[in-house]
């Protein structure tokens, strides 16, 4: 008898994990979402001018090369898509479809940056369920909250509600030579580990970077007073503007974590990668360009440290100060 | 052809994006820039403008946040003000426990009956409302009238958000707020201020978890209840010259595990479900001051005693003609009350209690303070003795510890129900006092929902493990 029921449980379970694999390979996935999953592809191919057919749709949407053949039959059908010497090629009416995902999608992943704090590294999967399922009412509502943001935390533009985009025009960071100077103006969010060791590795959209070095596996840049390493491949999906001489902001700062206790400096600027309420609550303490600071009492683990600046005895967590940018002033006597 | 206001939206759109997303930024920047301009023309210095704080704020500053000396210090001045509430409040609450349950409640019995009103009206009013009141008040008042204004004074000096300073390295771990270590705190004396303390954390996705966890320090009501069973039952376990030790370590052991409940609690909070809040730490370290003695009298005798007193007495009243009726009420022969605890009894054993427990726990809601008095109350009426306690639905307690044993074990009470009650008495909902509290404070019945049922969850597993391994090893 008890056996009988522990058998039970166990094929209880196996089912429970088959099923919720079966809902990750998609097979009952909506016809709603197929379609703007694959808008959205197609959009994404042409931005990046690759071509689409059924076999990289069926990659893309993890579905079987069959259904693909008949997601674009039926896109072909519902004028979407049209069909240009055997490529498929969105519509107008397909373009400003796909572009309405993409505004909600990337109005969500400004949102989760600003508004919560979901981990940086799971804006794209989040925002990627829920994008179906706002309206153009709700997106309308999203936009106005965050105040009709321009770019989303990636650097991406946003598309207007009319679906008109603005491009950037930046060039891969490979591009660049050595000793060049230029503002990050886009990083790709996927796919998603070459994401992840961008993002980890502190480089973030409207970041000032220096090419310092140039290897066979990689680059060597220096941003935000930090050398970082970082792959080729992933240099490949971060975009740059490259910054004539006289454009150049001073790289002779240092972040305040560096500040030893009883040393002094000046505040340059908040790094972009501190964002939202985080960010308007240290504005709001008054750390901005030009402030008098002084690191004055570190706490029992050594992080926090208390800062003092305008007559205030202000504690910022290591996170904080590592992207807070200052010029040390010399010991005071 | 567009009109003249379209064309002015559309070259504000265009304007838009080549200023960019600084806007925020350097609008503040030239506040502050225009700020310092004007102060610097018409404030004048002593000091020529140079930063500096007092050197006596300095050396403290120093001391309570060195290596060596700064955990003993926060050991040390906790300790204290635990200490003095907890011997203190004695006195007051043993005098008002005469006056409002020893004498005041036969006159007040007396007069209801002189005015020949039902058995079942005064049974209900008096026995049950009036005791349960009276009962909350004794027990709640002193050590509430005592913790409240030591620990506001510690506040109002400057000392606390040094503490938080400190403890910010262990909690930044958990991704929860080092001033979360004081609303704890406030949390040990009672867990409805604790959740009202928790306001000075800004961030809401801290100040939440600050809110749900408070819970588990364990708070002035549960105390009693802790040592009462511990040197009855983790006493006996040893040999009698370590009895005091022992039972003692338990009590501590149990609020450490609190302690350590509430990290990992929030630990898996702040990974799950409130990933959707926003988080930003900030702390100020204010000024040393001293402190301002009429205003702490203040704010910690009217804003928190005398507000959490009145919740409690709110809830207590009708909860307390609950207790009375369950006891009294019968159906098919035997109470209400005594119908629970048969059917409750098999489930009751699996997690290592009784019936009678759980029934105290769901009807002494109000307050933790008034559990004990209900189990013993429970406990006389479901064995049917007759000459200990004051009647069916009139809870009671012993002067003598060892009469509580002598009649626990006659409940069938072993020693490992008196570890899965201490557990239990951790790990369990909050009073309604603070239920209602957590509701106030967030506005939510999502959160406040969570807040209530996190902590049963928890305790039934805990007490469920305790029970089978106490049983594969005896």
């Amino acid at each position: 008898m008890t056996l009988y029921f522990i058998l039970l449980t166990v094929l209880i379970v196996l089912m429970a994990i088959w099923i919720k694999k079966m809902w990750g390979r998609r097979w009952k996935i909506s016809d709603k979402e197929l379609t703007e999953d694959a808008l959205k592809h197609l959009y994404n191919s042409e931005e990046n001018k690759t071509d689409t057919d059924e076999n990289t749709l069926s990659k893309v949407l993890s579905i079987s090369t069959k259904r693909a053949a008949k997601l674009i039959k039926k896109l072909e059908a519902s004028g979407l898509t049209q069909n240009v010497d055997g490529k498929q090629k969105l519509t107008n009416n397909g373009r400003s479809y796909a572009l309405k995902i993409v505004r909600v999608h990337r109005l969500l992943e400004k949102y989760f940056a600003e508004n919560t704090s979901i981990n940086e590294t799971e804006w794209h999967k989040i925002a990627e369920e829920k994008e179906h399922r706002i309206d153009e009412n709700k997106a309308r509502e999203l936009a106005m909250q965050l105040g009709n943001p321009l770019r989303d935390p990636h650097g991406d533009p946003i598309p207007t509600a009319k679906g008109e985009i603005y491009s950037h025009n930046g060039i891969p960071l490979s591009k660049l030579e050595t000793n060049d100077f230029g503002n990050i103006v886009h990083i790709e969010d996927e796919p998603k580990n070459l994401y992840k060791e961008i993002s980890e590795s502190g480089i973030y959209p409207g970041m000032q970077i220096q090419i310092k070095d140039k290897f066979k596996d990689g680059i060597e840049i220096k941003g935000d007073g930090k050398n970082k390493f970082i792959s080729n491949e992933a240099a490949d999906n971060i975009s740059i503007v490259p910054l004539n001489k006289d454009e150049i902001i001073k790289q002779d700062y240092q972040p305040l974590s560096s500040l030893e206790v009883g040393e002094e400096a000046e505040v340059v600027g908040i790094s972009k990668a501190l964002r939202g309420m985080q960010r308007r609550r240290l504005l709001d303490f008054g750390i901005v360009p030009g402030t008098r600071i002084r690191a004055f009492l570190k706490s029992l683990g050594n992080d926090p440290v208390a800062y003092e600046l305008r007559g205030t005895l202000i504690a910022l967590r290591k996170n904080q100060s590592d992207y807070i940018f200052i010029r040390k002033i010399g010991n005071d006597k | 052809m567009k009109n003249e206001r379209e064309l002015i939206i559309e070259e504000a759109e265009k304007l838009r994006w080549e200023v960019g997303d600084n806007l925020h930024d350097s609008l503040l920047e030239s506040i502050y820039k225009s700020a310092e301009e004007i102060s610097r023309k018409v404030v004048s210095r002593n000091d020529a403008g140079k930063i500096s704080r007092k050197n006596i704020d300095h050396l403290i500053d120093k001391i309570v946040t060195n290596k060596w000396t700064g955990l003993p210090i926060m050991f040390l001045l906790l300790a204290a003000v635990f200490w003095i509430t907890i011997v203190g409040a004695n006195y007051p609450s043993s005098f008002l426990a005469k006056v409002l349950v020893d004498t005041l409640h036969p006159l007040m019995k007396d007069l209801f009956v002189s005015l020949s009103s039902p058995e079942w009206l005064t049974g209900a009013l008096i026995d049950g409302g009036y005791l349960a009141v009276a009962w909350v008040v004794s027990v709640m008042l002193p050590p509430m009238a005592i913790f409240f204004p030591l620990f506001t004074l510690l506040e109002d000096f400057g000392y606390l958000p040094r503490v938080a300073f400190n403890m910010d390295g262990i909690y930044k771990r958990v991704g929860a707020h080092g001033k979360q270590a004081l609303t704890m705190s406030m949390g040990f004396g009672c867990n409805a201020a604790g959740v009202i303390a928790a306001r000075i954390i800004d961030s809401p996705r801290e100040r939440l978890v600050a809110i749900i966890t408070n819970n588990f320090s364990l708070c002035n009501g549960r105390w009693p209840t802790q040592i009462l069973i511990a040197s009855i039952f983790i006493g006996n376990l040893v040999p009698p010259y370590l009895a005091g030790i022992a039972s003692a370590g338990a009590v501590v052991s149990i609020a450490v595990l609190g302690v350590v409940f509430s990290l990992i609690v929030s630990w898996g909070l702040t990974r799950t479900v409130l990933k959707g809040e926003p988080s930003a730490f900030s702390l100020e370290l204010p000024p040393y001051r001293p402190p301002r003695i009429l205003q702490i009298l203040y704010t910690s005798l009217i804003d928190r005693t005398i507000f959490v007193l009145w919740r409690a007495i709110v809830f207590a009243f009708p909860a307390g003609i609950v207790i009375w009726s369950v006891a009294n009420i019968n159906v098919g022969g035997i109470s209400i009350a005594e119908h629970f605890i048969d059917w409750a009894n098999p489930y009751a054993m699996l997690i290592g209690l009784n019936g009678v427990i759980i029934l105290a726990y769901i009807i002494a809601i109000p307050a933790n303070e008034i559990v004990i008095p209900t189990i013993l109350m429970l406990t006389v009426l479901s064995l049917k003795i007759s000459g200990i306690g004051a009647g069916a639905g009139v809870m009671f307690e012993m002067d003598n510890p060892a009469d509580v044993a002598q009649l626990l074990k006659l409940g069938g009470w072993t020693a490992l129900t008196g570890i899965n009650l201490m557990l239990f008495s951790l790990l369990h909902n909050p009073c309604s006092t603070t239920i209602y509290t957590i509701y106030k404070e967030t506005k939510s019945i999502k959160w406040t929902l969570v807040a209530t049922l996190l902590p049963i969850v928890l305790g039934i597993l805990v007490c469920y493990a305790t029970t089978q391994l106490w049983y594969l090893f005896t």
